[in-house]
């Protein structure tokens, strides 16, 4: 029978079928499902996180390897009762009102998603009321910001101004990207990162989280 | 008189196509199928409304289109649209096969031409591209280049028109931020010609407007469209995608969906007004799967373009692409590969507006003196796609004949009379021996791109605009600011 090992190893190849598989066989013969996930879904989705940095790795294969993850993931979880699934924290993120482009935010979404983040996506066009109580309602440690418009950057600070208003702008970290957002522009309306692209978002969200 | 050649037939410039008629009409009837079958998203009411009421299947913002429609409003689109300058000049018929080169839009940031230093663009940065692309021979139309981004975020896009229109007379493509600010851009227009009238008989100006892959048809994307038609400005209408991300990886699939967002743009025009002049097209480059940047410079780009071009030839409507926009962040050797061989491509292609040359790091910095340097690549290509002359003169056999074995050409007059024509010039590439460079202080072609840019800019002065012009614009600038204010 294949090892929780093999498991790490069939995450790293993004197939699908193999990780089922393997996760529900060492299910049925009493495998802990936290330990399915903590040593050999998650350290497999993180291996490929680092290749993905050197370069050795396209984005297409570490989506198809966070499915890959996925699958386990889900079956694990239903042999888990009560006990919190381990993630690497909340992030709430939307492309800020007034803007419909979504390639960018997407891709951070499901790149963070992929690195372990439980992502709540707001989707496009956010105001900033939305933001308020998405925040409210899952507690977030991050809260990611988008813009491609330089006309919608501004919307951005009307998100970090309406979180100080209620009083919430010390729980959540504020990022924010997209093509015209700069690090003078995170520094002038008071967010705490900015990335230039999806992968350095994700590891800006993991330095700060 | 030279005597008549029976069954002679002449290639006089070069035949680039990259595929057939029949594999068009695949792209074509997988195009209607998309339109049909998967539908798009329309978030304008209007546009909605008129879909509707030609019979399309509609379920809240959602509409099919029939391939009967599509192929009726493409017959409504006019073939042909002919583009003047400020000076009422019709400069630029935009017809099958003719090639225009323009810079792109809305560079957030500059590489600063004294300092050197990456920053962020100003309205002076729009005001100096105007001026460079107004001097420069082979730019044939003007977009900002730069976001004025040190004036008032609501109106840039009236800032912007009113820098590039006060300092280049060439046609404009511009941005807008909505309907209400596009009105406001046609009025300063008019005031620059003479009046709407005149302005509607001989447009010089062309909006730049999108749909949002995948087949989204967006409020104030539609919005804008409608309002130039109310004028008789043209529009371009084309999606910005990243093959891999928003479509397809294939390019096959990715021209097929930036078609089926071109057609539903071509039905949504017709629908408000027979014969809108829209033109077709889209910025076809795929995702970097590594850095996920968006790939310019890049082969499939202009090989996209080769088919996006037959397409619009096909259906016989103008096309808009891009080419000497690059992924190098700076001017460097990547930068003239990059930008020399999509400026050639596009040539060759027949592309009708192609936008986006100069654009540095894949289309987020600019610098003025790189505009210049691809001024020198579209004189090029442009030379190269003017074909080789084969006649009785250029075969040259009386001059052979005279100069005989062992002799030479250089003094002879068939190489007086020919040599400008048949050895290109550059105005900026060195081809100096070794030693006559270094007695040029090894001056290489970025320096003397940065001298020419800097002569224009304290030299050249645009056109002058009507008396009371500039002062209206203003007007309607701060018209505008208050409109939205209150």
């Amino acid at each position: 029978m294949a090892s929780i090992k093999d498991l790490t190893e069939f995450v790293i190849q993004a197939d699908i079928e193999k990780v089922k598989e393997t996760t529900a066989a060492l299910l049925a013969a009493g495998e802990d499902p936290l330990k399915i996930i903590n040593e050999g879904l998650i350290p497999g989705i993180n291996e490929v996180g680092e290749r993905f940095k050197e370069g050795n790795l396209f984005v297409p294969e570490m989506m198809m390897s966070a499915q890959a993850m996925k699958a386990g993931v889900d079956l694990a979880k239903e042999k888990i009762e009560g006990a919190d699934i381990p993630n690497a924290g909340t992030i709430v993120i939307g492309t800020v009102a007034g803007d419909l482009h979504d390639i960018g935010k997407n891709l951070v979404s499901m790149m963070l998603d992929s690195s372990g983040f439980n992502v709540v996506d707001l989707g496009v066009d956010v105001p900033a009321d939305k933001f308020i109580a998405a925040v409210k309602e899952h507690k977030p440690s991050i809260v990611g910001l988008s813009a491609l418009l330089t006309t919608t950057m501004p919307a951005m600070k009307e998100v970090i101004d309406a979180l100080k208003e209620s009083n919430l702008r010390d729980q959540v970290k504020v990022v924010i990207g997209g093509a015209p957002v700069s690090q003078a522009y995170a520094d002038e309306i008071g967010a705490d990162g900015y990335a230039p692209d999806a992968a350095l978002a994700v590891e800006l969200c993991k330095k700060i989280a | 008189m030279e005597k008549l050649i029976s069954n002679y037939s002449e290639q006089v410039t070069p035949q680039l196509k990259w595929v057939t008629d029949a594999q068009l009409e695949q792209i074509h009837y997988a195009t209607l199928e998309v339109l049909e079958r998967t539908g798009i998203v329309v978030k304008n009411k209007e546009a909605l409304k008129l879909l509707k009421d030609a019979g399309c299947r509609v379920e809240g913002e959602h509409v099919w289109i029939q391939p009967w429609l599509v192929e009726e409003c493409l017959r409504l689109a006019p073939k042909r649209i002919s583009v003047a300058n400020r000076l009422g000049e019709r400069v630029m018929p935009l017809e099958k096969n003719r090639v225009y080169y323009g810079t792109g839009s809305d560079l957030p940031f500059t590489i600063d031409l004294e300092t050197n230093e990456r920053r962020t663009s100003t309205k002076q940065d729009v005001v100096d591209a105007s001026r460079v692309v107004d001097a420069l021979p082979n730019f044939d139309f003007l977009m900002s280049h730069a976001i004025a981004s040190d004036t008032n975020p609501d109106v840039s896009d009236l800032h912007q028109f009113e820098a590039m229109t006060l300092n280049c007379s060439k046609p404009i493509i511009f941005t807008a931020h909505n309907a209400e600010n596009t009105e406001a851009i046609i009025q300063m227009a008019a005031a620059c010609v003479g009046g709407v009238e005149k302005l509607k008989a001989n447009p010089y100006i062309i909006l730049y407007s999108e749909p949002i892959s995948p087949l989204v048809h967006t409020h104030d994307g539609v919005g804008k469209m409608y309002k130039c038609f109310e004028y008789n400005i043209p529009v371009v209408y084309t999606p910005g995608v990243l093959a891999g991300g928003t479509t397809p990886v294939t390019k096959a699939g990715c021209i097929t969906l930036m078609n089926a967002e071109a057609l539903a743009g071509v039905v949504i025009a017709q629908l408000k007004k027979k014969g809108a002049p829209i033109i077709i097209g889209g910025g076809a480059t795929p995702m970097d799967m590594k850095t996920t940047t968006t790939l310019y410079g890049a082969p499939e780009t202009y090989m996209n373009y080769g088919i996006m071009t037959q397409l619009a030839q096909f259906y016989g409507l103008p096309n808009f692409t891009e080419a000497g926009c690059v992924n190098a962040p700076v001017p460097d050797v990547q930068a003239g590969a990059e930008a020399a061989v999509t400026i050639l491509m596009t040539q060759l292609e027949g592309c009708n507006l192609v936008h986006d040359v100069g654009y540095l790091e894949g289309g987020k910095t600019g610098y003025l003196p790189f505009l210049a340097i691809c001024d020198e690549l579209i004189s090029m290509a442009r030379y190269s796609g003017a074909g080789t002359r084969i006649s009785r003169d250029h075969l040259a056999v009386d001059c052979i004949h005279e100069v005989g074995p062992g002799g030479n050409y250089m003094a002879h007059p068939h190489t007086f009379k020919y040599f400008r024509e048949e050895i290109w010039s550059p105005r900026f590439f060195n081809r100096y021996h070794w030693e006559q460079w270094l007695g040029k202080d090894k001056e290489t072609p970025m320096d003397k791109a940065v001298k020419e840019v800097k002569r224009i800019l304290a030299e050249h002065q645009a056109a002058a605009l009507p008396e009371g012009a500039a002062e209206e614009m203003q007007r309607i600038i701060r018209q505008r600011e208050e409109e939205i204010r209150s």
